[in-house]
């Protein structure tokens, strides 16, 4: 249980990030990872170490509450410009890192589908067998769909800095 | 040999994106390096997603660090073992209640009228606090300024 608290709290991170993608929001994703936290923890037994490791596990979870979430909301409560800066901080303000800014501009600027494969490989590093895992899809279009994203993150990026 | 036409950039399109996952197969690997080193549409599109990939992964997402999510773990710890006391402690009442009401109705040497009006002085105090207690939980449901701290 000790390892498994060790584990969650070092995915938090990342889980948060995939449910802003997701929500658009920070607090809102925050609340999301509490609550796959408190699940988790409710019933650890749930997780099945020889199934596979815990963190595509945990992030199926959480993506899964983030769902939940959205079909709660009306439609019109998506904050989708939170995405832009979820966050910023002085040195951002002041441009010092401006490619971090624009991947963050460019990540709201394309569906969230494509935004939260991204997230999955790029910033999550998962492989293509624990993405599919994830998102519930085939493994092998992963591939294709993940390149068709990073087609769309390219076109944002470079449509922002014109 | 792979050729420097249009329909063959589009072939190799998405393997470029498994060439920088990793997750090609030997073959298919092969390819696109033979592709890219006669293409250089490809080359640069292959150079321009591995930036990509780099920038998204030195990106900050999420600004919780990991000092939150283990204040929240431990909040999540209280929760869950609070939520156990409280299923324990109302169980044991209930249990305790109910072996109380049968000792009361069968095994008490009272009368008939004596019974009746103690239970009814109980059972009221009991539907007065069901109905505090409903109308409580409605009131909470239902207030969209109860997380909102003073």
């Amino acid at each position: 249980m000790t390892i498994m608290r060790q584990e969650l709290t070092q995915l938090g991170g990342g889980a948060h990030a995939l449910a802003t993608q997701l929500l658009g929001n920070a607090d809102d994703a925050a609340d999301a990872v509490h609550d796959a936290f408190e699940a988790v923890l409710r019933r650890p037994q749930a997780y099945d170490s020889r199934k596979g490791p815990l963190k595509p596990w945990f992030l199926r979870v959480v993506r899964n509450r983030c769902l939940d979430m959205i079909r709660r909301r009306r439609p019109s409560a998506m904050p989708v410009e939170e995405l832009i800066d979820p966050g910023t901080t002085p040195e951002e303000a002041l441009g010092v890192d401006q490619r971090r800014m624009a991947i963050k501009q460019a990540l709201a600027m394309i569906p969230a589908e494509k935004r939260e494969l991204i997230v999955l490989r790029d910033y999550l590093d998962l492989s293509y067998a624990q993405i599919a895992d994830v998102l519930g899809i085939a493994q092998g279009t992963v591939m294709s769909r993940l390149h068709r994203s990073r087609i769309a993150l390219k076109e944002a990026l470079d449509n922002d800095a014109q | 040999m792979l050729s420097n036409t249009k329909p063959m950039d589009e072939h190799v399109g998405e393997l470029l994106s498994g060439y920088i996952d990793g997750e090609l197969t030997q073959q298919q690997r092969q390819r696109v390096e033979i592709h890219c080193g006669n293409c250089g549409k490809c080359e640069s599109e292959l150079s321009a997603l591995r930036a990509l990939r780099r920038d998204v992964s030195n990106s900050r997402l999420s600004e919780y660090g990991e000092d939150v999510w283990r204040e929240k773990m431990d909040d999540t710890t209280v929760k869950v073992t609070r939520s156990i006391g409280w299923l324990l402690f109302l169980g044991a009442v209930l249990i305790c209640g109910g072996i109380g009401i049968y000792a009361f109705v069968f095994e008490s040497s009272m009368g008939t009228f004596e019974k009746l009006l103690i239970g009814a002085v109980y059972g009221g105090l009991a539907l007065l606090f069901i109905s505090v207690l409903r109308q409580r939980l409605i009131e909470r449901k239902a207030d969209k300024y109860k997380d909102v701290e003073i």
